[in-house]
Parts: C-alpha cells; sequence; structure tokens
C-alpha cells in the first residue's frame, strides 16, 4: 500500500507539473508587496470609516477637507477591488507551495500552514463579501456583513504580519531585483531542487521498484512532462514571465478604471461596471436607502411635521416655513457612501450650529440626530462637536436649486463635510444637545 | 511503516537572507505583532457576533478555500497544461497572448456576473446597479478580443522580422 509514500509521490508530481517561470520566489514578493499594500490601504481606510461611525469617546475627526471621506472610502473600494488580480497571482506564484512534501514536517510547520490557510481563505472571503456588499447582494451571507468584515480584517492585517515574519529572509533574500536574478537574468533558487525533474528514485520506488511513471496519474504527468513549461535559459521563460505581470497589470487596470468612476469623477467616462453611477436617481442623485423602505412617507409629507431642537430641558420646535425663515446658507458638499460611491451636490438650508445655538447649546456639545426612520440603527446617530461647528454643516432643504426629493430625506436632512452618507441622516425628526 | 527520510528530500524552495540579529528581532516583532491582531480579532468576533453566525462564516471560509485551491487552481492548471501540450507550432508568445487575455476575461467575468444576477434578482432602488451589465461585458469581451487579435497580429510580424534578420533575433535574445 504504502500510502504515505505514494501521497509524496503525488505532491513531488504536482509541484514538479506546477513549475513555470512565473511561479518563483521573486514573482511572490513583487506580487506580494503590492498586495500587502493593497490590504493595508484597505484596513487604514476601513478603520477610519469604522471608527467614524462607531467612535471611541474622545475621538476627534477631521472635517477638512471636505472630500476627506469620499477619498478615504473611494480608495477603500477601490484598493479592494484591485485585490482580485491581485490575490489570484500571489496564490497563482505560490501554488506549488501547497504541494510541499512531507505535508507538515513539525509543530512550528503546522502552525506556519494553518495560518498561511486562515490567511488565504479570510483574504478570499474579505474581498467577496466586501464587493458583493456595493450592490447589496446581502442574501448570499448567512452574516452580518459590517461585523464580520470587521473582524476579517483584523485576522488578515494579523496573518499578514506573520506570514512576512516567518517568510522575511526569503524576502529579504528576493526583495531587490539585483539579488534575485543572476547575471543571465534568471531567479536564482535553490540548486539541489526535487522537483527539477520528474523521474527522481523516491522511497516508493526504492521498496516497490515502480517508476514515477506509473499508474495513471503517472502517465498522466508524464505525458505533461514531455513538454514541460520553458525553463532558463530558454528566452522563452522571460516571454512567460513578462506575460504574466503584463496579464496582471492589465487585469488590474481593468477592473480598477472599469468601476473607479463611482469614487473618482475623473473615470466617469469609462465607469461600465460599477455597481453605482453618478448623475441617476432623483434629482440626478443616487439613493441608499429610499423613503418607501425606512416606512417614512406618510410623517415627511405631513403638514404638521416639525423639528424639535433640544437642549435639556430647552426646547424649540421648527416647521418648514420658520426652517425657511432662517438665515439659509449654501454648501457644495459630496455625498460619500460606505459603499464607495460618492457625488456632489450644492446643499441649502440653515446651519446646524444657528439651529442648535437657538437652544442655547455649548460650543463643545455632542448632538444627537433622530431621523424619522425607526426600522434601522442609522435612524438615530451622533455628531462630534468638530462637524456641528462647521459652517458647512447643513440641515438641508434644498439640494441643486430644488426642494429635497422625499428620497433625498425631505422635508430636512443633515449634510455635513468629511462624513460617511450613512451618518448624512434624512427625514430629520429631533435635534438633541448632549451637554 | 518506515519513516526514514525519502531519498529526495533536502534543501528545497528559494534561497533565505542569513538571519541577522536585526531581522530576528524584525520577525519577532512581526510574529508578535500578528498573533496580537489575531486575538483582538477573537474577541471582537466573541463580542460582536452572535455564535448563532459562526457556522455562516465558517462555512464561506473553507468553502473559499475549496473553491479557489481545490476548483479554481486546479481549472487553471488544466488549461494552462493543455494549451501548452495542443499549442502545437503556435509560437509561445502568442499562446501567452491568448493565455492572458482568457485569464482577463474570467476575472471580470468573476468580479461582474454576481451584478447581472443581482440586477435580474432585483435591487433596493433603481440607481443600485443602474447600467445594463450585461451588455457592458458582451462590450469588454468583444474589445479584449479585437485588441488580442491586434497583439497577436503585432507579435507575428515581430516574430517574421526577426527570421528574417537574425542578426537582431539574436542582439535581442
Amino acid at each position: 500500500m504504502h500510502v504515505k509514500w505514494r501521497i509524496q509521490r503525488i505532491l513531488h508530481q504536482f509541484r514538479h507539473a506546477l513549475a513555470t517561470p512565473s511561479r518563483n520566489p521573486r514573482m511572490a514578493v513583487v506580487i506580494g508587496r503590492l498586495l500587502a499594500a493593497a490590504f493595508l490601504i484597505c484596513f487604514a481606510t476601513g478603520l477610519y470609516s469604522h471608527f467614524l461611525q462607531d467612535p471611541v469617546p474622545g475621538m476627534v475627526f477631521p472635517n477638512r477637507p471636505t472630500w476627506l471621506y469620499q477619498i478615504t472610502q473611494g480608495t477603500h473600494i477601490t484598493a479592494g477591488i484591485a485585490c482580485f488580480p491581485l490575490l489570484f497571482a500571489k496564490l497563482y506564484a505560490v501554488f506549488p507551495e501547497l504541494f510541499r512534501s512531507p505535508p507538515i514536517r513539525s509543530f512550528p510547520h503546522f502552525l506556519e500552514r494553518a495560518s498561511i490557510a486562515l490567511f488565504v481563505s479570510a483574504s478570499l472571503v474579505q474581498i467577496t463579501i466586501g464587493l458583493l456588499n456595493t450592490f447589496q447582494f446581502y442574501s448570499l451571507f448567512p452574516f452580518s456583513f459590517r461585523h464580520t468584515h470587521y473582524v476579517l480584517s483584523y485576522v488578515i492585517i494579523g496573518s499578514l504580519a506573520i506570514h512576512i515574519g516567518v517568510k522575511l529572509p526569503i524576502i529579504n533574500r528576493y526583495w531587490r531585483k539585483a539579488d534575485a536574478l543572476d547575471a543571465d537574468g534568471q531567479v536564482v533558487v535553490t540548486e539541489d531542487d526535487p522537483d527539477a525533474r520528474l523521474e527522481v528514485p523516491d522511497e516508493l520506488r526504492r521498496l516497490t521498484g515502480e517508476p514515477q511513471t506509473a499508474g495513471v496519474t503517472g502517465r498522466i504527468f508524464a505525458w505533461i512532462d514531455e513538454k514541460p513549461a520553458p525553463n532558463a535559459p530558454d528566452p522563452r521563460a522571460k516571454t512567460s514571465r513578462r506575460g504574466f505581470l503584463a496579464t496582471v497589470g492589465i487585469a488590474v487596470a481593468a477592473v480598477v478604471g472599469l468601476t473607479a468612476g463611482q469614487s473618482f469623477r475623473l473615470f466617469d467616462g469609462v465607469n461600465v461596471f460599477a455597481p453605482r453611477k453618478n448623475g441617476t436617481g432623483p434629482q440626478g442623485l443616487p439613493v441608499n436607502k429610499t423613503a418607501r423602505s425606512a416606512d417614512v412617507i406618510d410623517r415627511a409629507m405631513s403638514p404638521d411635521w416639525k423639528l424639535t431642537v433640544t437642549n435639556g430641558a430647552t426646547s424649540k420646535s421648527f416647521d418648514l416655513a420658520a426652517l425657511r425663515a432662517l438665515p439659509q446658507h449654501e454648501s457644495v458638499l459630496p455625498i460619500a457612501c460606505v459603499e464607495g460611491w460618492s457625488q456632489y451636490a450644492t446643499w441649502r438650508g440653515p446651519r446646524l450650529r444657528d439651529l442648535v445655538d437657538a437652544v442655547g447649546a455649548p460650543t463643545g456639545a455632542n448632538v444627537r440626530i433622530r431621523s424619522l426612520q425607526t426600522n434601522s440603527s442609522y435612524g438615530v446617530t451622533m455628531m462630534q462637536p468638530e462637524f456641528v461647528r462647521d459652517e458647512t454643516t447643513l440641515v438641508a432643504l434644498e439640494v441643486d436649486g430644488g426642494v429635497l426629493d422625499i428620497d433625498h430625506g425631505y422635508p430636512a436632512r443633515i449634510i455635513a463635510p468629511a462624513r460617511p452618507g450613512v451618518l448624512q441622516t434624512k427625514w430629520l425628526s429631533r435635534l438633541e444637545v448632549l451637554s | 511503516m518506515s519513516v526514514t527520510p525519502s531519498p529526495v528530500a533536502g534543501p528545497e524552495g528559494p534561497l533565505e537572507a542569513p538571519e541577522t540579529e536585526r531581522m530576528r528581532r524584525w520577525r519577532v516583532v512581526l510574529i508578535a505583532l500578528g498573533v496580537g491582531l489575531l486575538v483582538i480579532a477573537a474577541v471582537t468576533l466573541l463580542n460582536d457576533i452572535p455564535p448563532s453566525r459562526y457556522l455562516g462564516i465558517a462555512v464561506w471560509l473553507v468553502g473559499a478555500l475549496i473553491i479557489h485551491d481545490g476548483i479554481a487552481a486546479m481549472i487553471v492548471f488544466g488549461v494552462a497544461v493543455l494549451l501548452r501540450r495542443t499549442g502545437g507550432r503556435i509560437p509561445f508568445a502568442v499562446l501567452a497572448i491568448v493565455q492572458g487575455a482568457i485569464v482577463i476575461a474570467v476575472i471580470v467575468s468573476v468580479l461582474f456576473i454576481p451584478e447581472i444576477i443581482k440586477k435580474h434578482i432585483g435591487t433596493a432602488n433603481p440607481t443600485v446597479l443602474p447600467l445594463d451589465y450585461l451588455l457592458n461585458l458582451g462590450v469588454f469581451y468583444v474589445v479584449l478580443a479585437a485588441v488580442t487579435a491586434g497583439a497577436i497580429v503585432l507579435c507575428l510580424r515581430m516574430l517574421k522580422r526577426r527570421e528574417a534578420d537574425p542578426q537582431e533575433a539574436s542582439e535581442r535574445g
């Protein structure tokens, strides 16, 4: 039977058959650092977005430039999309490692392989659910997207740090092109690579006399081996490596270039695959939550609608006419969604700080903002003083010269700089000053 | 069963830089940082996600490995071997271009076919997935095919020129 040695032979045959010029340690380092950069960008921008929505007490956030969140979240989604071809390329370059023999040499080796398995699967799941979330394909997840995405981000960056730590001698050896290539421009590797030849005498052969080419799998691998991938110094090896790099580059350019228009206006003309498109929707502006799904139409359209502003025992109510009678200001601010899309608009209405000052709000006060919407956790949000006091933060009554559409938050909504769209509360009902 | 090491076992794989004291310290820091982040992940998981969701997350994690390593990577391997073995007299560079085009088409399809499916099922409002993604994907395939064909023509022309001028061929390797 010799199961162990049969497995070892199959692993060897796979590793041998998978050998190809683009699968080498230098390529793993080159693609790996691009992927690591993309992961770190996603992690940093993701944490920023997370803490904007769920701040730890004492956190203060910048409110300038006003497009800050548009850029960080647009970058988060765009870098996440770029991760697909980069991750596939990285996994392609190191695929033969999956067939290492013996599969587990020691307990530390087991831990290393287990951490890589976790790293790979968490990365694949993370970018997949991230992409599906940008067009709200929630029905595929048997879990909460936001919490799972947040937990997996720590798993990925933690596994990345461990992976770099474990592989550091190899990364260091192949980091610079000059160290990684020999005088002929070929990637340097260990000389007695046992996978260089298919037909090497192995333990199974010693025990049974059976050659590598015996049996069905042996014949298949021998057939593959009749025309192996070109190897140095064959010039086709260089063609193969360059072709691989060109493919990865074009794939990244395609998936990024054809979607980035939802976040960056420069690419709007070639936005053919993004889940959102600038200029669509009521008043030419995309919508995330409609008034119907928020179940607010009757209360929002009611002539009795009032915005109540409170500060402890002090309370004032403003109907629409009263809000319009206040000094009106104009702000040109983007609506920038956590899902990555963003679009500028010109908003008009009274300043939030004028309204809270009417009930004597202290300058350092947080404001709790309540929507008519009660069927979402975003129906109640908090605004920190740096945004409350910002002169561009409005209780908007109009957008782009017209009264707010019901789907954009009629009769009144919050618009503030450098904040995610889910915090730009629509269909306002109460503003509570917290001292 | 014997546990004597196989005659093929030995140093294999990539070279390694010598481990200096500085590198050793970096390795310790990185691995400790990584373990720390994994602990944060575990604590956040236990605090923020109800245990009834763990199975679903585990299924996704294991499923991703099976779909990638067990299915997708094997298909890529099979297609690459088949192209190489059955390529016949097709120039190597042309095969590389064709392979690259197939890979790009597959990646773009994998990323954007779910949008077509979701749009078909229905979205929360018309501004989610407002484009005709099926049409756009079709146009993308046509453009990719045209660019690939153009690249093959250019490549064949270059190869012919090299054949005609062996001096240039030897200079370029």
